[in-house]
């Protein structure tokens, strides 16, 4: 009880601070000689009232204080505690609380790192988050607030949805969060950059931090989502096309896009409207997702409990941040026309245009394919799903061209650049193809689509192999991404191909077989624990070279809320995952036993590691 | 290049594999049909009850010798649009299925002409 009172009234606080800052800030702009000394240190105040606030909630879940509404709502005394403080983001308010934590975090750490710029852009950029924490801050305290009380005070709470049980998504959504909110200062200074009309290559360089270390943060954070999916939700994927999966994606893609493109004005000072546009972009999308995870308009597995209200309210604040947007960047931005923008068809700018070009595509697909449904069902009320196949359709075939421009940008030089060594990149590629379709051709489908397909992937893959020996540590941060990516199309493609499965009902003592292996459920027993008990299958499964391997999956049925779940057992191993589950049918007494052989699947992970490993290796270039 | 001439033999020693399933068939199709009872999952995989009826009926439309496409049109008929993951290609989706591609030829467009590239 204590605990949500000190949190709700932080949280006052946090929005009053707010707005003393945004005074501040407002007149020290206006006779900015120095900055006021009273802007850090209300902003550290800030900080220290949401993170106050914060802790409030954790506490009363570690306390079980079922008086607030959330804690209720989404825990309950049997649960560990462990799951007791994770379920503080498992939820609406609690996840909006950590937005607004990642907001003030993010405008200290700016204020107290960005040394070498103006304080009228220091000042600026405060003053555009302020607004975007402020109108969060209202948000939450108006249709969302966390501590709600409630009276009579409720014995026992409703329990967190076992499936947001997990270690993987314990931590997914802090630090998905870092690198989606994180975007909001890029947005923010840019927009400051623009009206003080001092977007240009120094000002890139101070920006391009920001942007991989939200980068960076999406990237794992994704990762773990996806992680989660595949052993979780139970059934061996990893990638659903899932609208909330794609509304993560987008700012992804947007800030990949951005990365690549404030080279280019780093090094040029060119490409200037581009960068504050894809700058602006990114929080956008974030925002939208918001907004189409929140509202409840989409239909996905994913979604929290919602109301309109809320939808509302996040519609509104996006259509006036965009609006700001727009203004400033139509009012205070010129572009530099003096000189005409002139480039070489060989030279790196053009190669991350190319990119850019690609990478706006991918990202309009990935938007139209979420948003076109709900645009569609609005207008006409006719209902349609777009899935896996569209977005394959159309990815696919632009992805060839892409992987091949990915392996040869990066040896062009900055302004002009002949193609060197142009024998053994044919080379390379000839070799690719003949690999792919030797690969290929073992397989009874499309050969022609996945030999070129798999040909890019492994020519993007031999070429940035041979960068590691021949330029050593030379931008190795963006050859270990762009390998880590080859890897990773590599991965899923063969994932794809070479993945079998078998689908059987089976009762204690029966066994399935086929060319490849023999399945044998052997016994069943039960276990107890405190939040939940489980049925324990003890599967054999004998592969077709002898090998035996024991699998255990499990059913467990929580007691708080009830509801059923199906743990699967995977064995990882270094070419292949293992992979079971089982499910109850009701009124049988057989299970339902989906047993998967999926190869690379440690492969996939290992990749986009390795791609955000390339993002941190180029954030400590300068310092090393 | 020798390591290239070792990795190529082997490849061209690889024994042709067959991938033929008899489940491949079915779980190509449910993975293409939404569960319309679920949030957001596919009737493959989904273990509800409306799924597995699903399923049993592919098994049974595929025994009688419907081919992919008339399977889909069958569900398309009984249940709508919603219920099939590739939207088909009509009035109501010309935009959704041409946009991106206009998008990318407009992106190409503006690049060509914002930029002067020389040889």
């Amino acid at each position: 009880m204590i605990y949500s009172v000190v949190g709700y009234y932080a949280l006052i606080l946090g929005l009053i601070s707010g707005s003393i800052l945004t005074y501040f800030s407002v007149q020290n702009f206006r006779n900015s000689v120095i900055l006021d000394t009273k802007i850090l240190s209300l902003s550290f105040l800030q900080l220290f009232f949401v993170v106050i606030s914060f802790f409030g909630l954790v506490l009363s879940f570690v306390v079980s204080d079922f008086s607030n509404e959330t804690v209720f709502n989404n825990s309950h005394t049997t649960k560990p505690l462990f799951y007791k403080i994770t379920g503080t983001w498992g939820n609406h308010e609690g996840s909006l609380l950590l937005w607004l934590l990642v907001l003030t975090l993010f405008v200290f750490i700016f204020l107290l790192r960005t040394n070498n710029q103006s304080i009228k852009y220091k000042i600026l950029t405060t003053i555009f988050q302020q607004i975007i924490i402020i109108g969060f801050f209202i948000f939450l305290l108006k249709t969302s607030n966390p501590f709600n009380y409630l009276f009579p005070i409720p014995e026992e709470g409703l329990g967190l949805n076992p499936i947001l049980q997990d270690p993987a998504l314990a931590i997914h959504p802090p630090i998905l969060y870092l690198g989606y909110v994180g975007s909001s200062i890029i947005f923010s200074s840019a927009l400051a950059a623009t009206s003080l009309r001092m977007v240009s290559g120094s000002w890139a360089t101070h920006i391009k931090n920001w942007t991989l270390v939200s980068w960076i943060f999406l990237t794992l954070g994704i990762l773990l989502g996806s992680i989660w999916a595949y052993y979780e939700l139970g059934w061996g994927g990893f990638w659903f096309w899932d609208p909330v999966e794609n509304v993560s994606l987008m700012p992804w893609l947007a800030l990949t896009t951005l990365l690549h493109c404030i080279l280019v004005l780093e090094k040029r000072s060119i490409l200037t409207s581009w960068v504050i546009i894809l700058s602006i972009t990114t929080f956008t999308l974030s925002m939208c997702g918001t907004f189409l995870v929140r509202s409840g308009i989409l239909n996905s597995v994913h979604t929290f409990a919602n109301d309109p209200e809320r939808g509302l309210f996040i519609l509104i604040f996006l259509f006036v941040l965009i609006f700001i947007s727009l203004f400033i960047f139509f009012f205070f931005h010129k572009e530099d026309q003096k000189n005409s923008i002139n480039l070489f068809w060989l030279s790196k700018e053009s190669a991350i245009i190319l990119n850019n070009w690609f990478m706006m595509y991918f990202l309009s697909v990935v938007l139209i394919g979420t948003v076109y449904p709900i645009f569609l069902d609005v207008i006409s009320s006719e209902k349609i799903s777009v899935g896996p196949p569209f977005y394959h359709k159309l990815i696919i075939p632009f992805l060839i061209p892409f992987l091949i421009a990915m392996a040869i940008g990066p040896q062009m030089k900055w302004i002009k650049s002949n193609l060197e060594s142009k024998k053994i990149l044919i080379f390379l590629l000839f070799i690719s193809i003949l690999i792919s379709y030797l690969v290929v051709k073992n397989f009874d489908k499309n050969l022609l689509v996945n030999t070129i397909l798999i040909s890019s992937a492994f020519y993007l893959f031999f070429i940035t192999v041979r960068d590691f020996f021949t330029k050593k540590f030379k931008n190795i941060s963006q050859n270990i991404a762009h390998f880590g990516f080859s890897l990773l199309i590599l991965s899923i493609l063969f994932n794809n191909l070479l993945s079998s499965e078998v689908i059987a009902n089976l009762k204690i003592g029966e066994s399935y077989e086929n060319s490849k292996f023999k399945i044998i459920l052997e016994d069943v027993n039960q276990r107890s624990e405190k939040n939940y008990n489980s049925v324990v299958a003890n599967f054999k499964i004998i592969s077709s070279d002898g090998k035996i391997n024991k699998m255990s999956p499990e059913l467990r049925i929580y007691n708080q809320p009830n509801i059923v779940t199906s743990e699967a057992d995977i064995k990882t191993s270094l070419m292949k995952d293992k992979f079971i589950v089982i499910n109850l049918v009701q009124n049988q007494e057989y299970f339902n036993v989906r047993y998967q052989e999926k190869p690379f699947m440690l492969w996939i992970w290992v990749s986009v590691l390795l791609l955000s490993m390339g993002g941190i290796l180029s954030f400590f270039k300068k310092r090393i | 290049m020798r390591i290239l001439k070792i990795i190529l033999i082997i490849l061209l020693l690889i024994p042709k594999i067959s991938f033929a399933d008899d489940q491949l068939e079915r779980n190509k199709i449910t993975k293409n049909l939404r569960c319309l009872i679920c949030q957001g999952q596919s009737v493959y995989d989904s273990d509800s009850d409306f799924a597995n009826s699903m399923k049993i009926l592919v098994d049974k439309k595929l025994e009688e010798g419907l081919s992919e496409n008339q399977i889909y049109d069958f569900f398309k008929e009984k249940y709508g649009e919603w219920i099939l993951y590739e939207p088909s290609l009509n009035k109501n989706t010309y935009i959704l299925w041409i946009l991106p591609i206009l998008i990318f030829l407009l992106g190409g467009a503006i690049i060509l002409k914002k930029l002067k590239f020389k040889n």
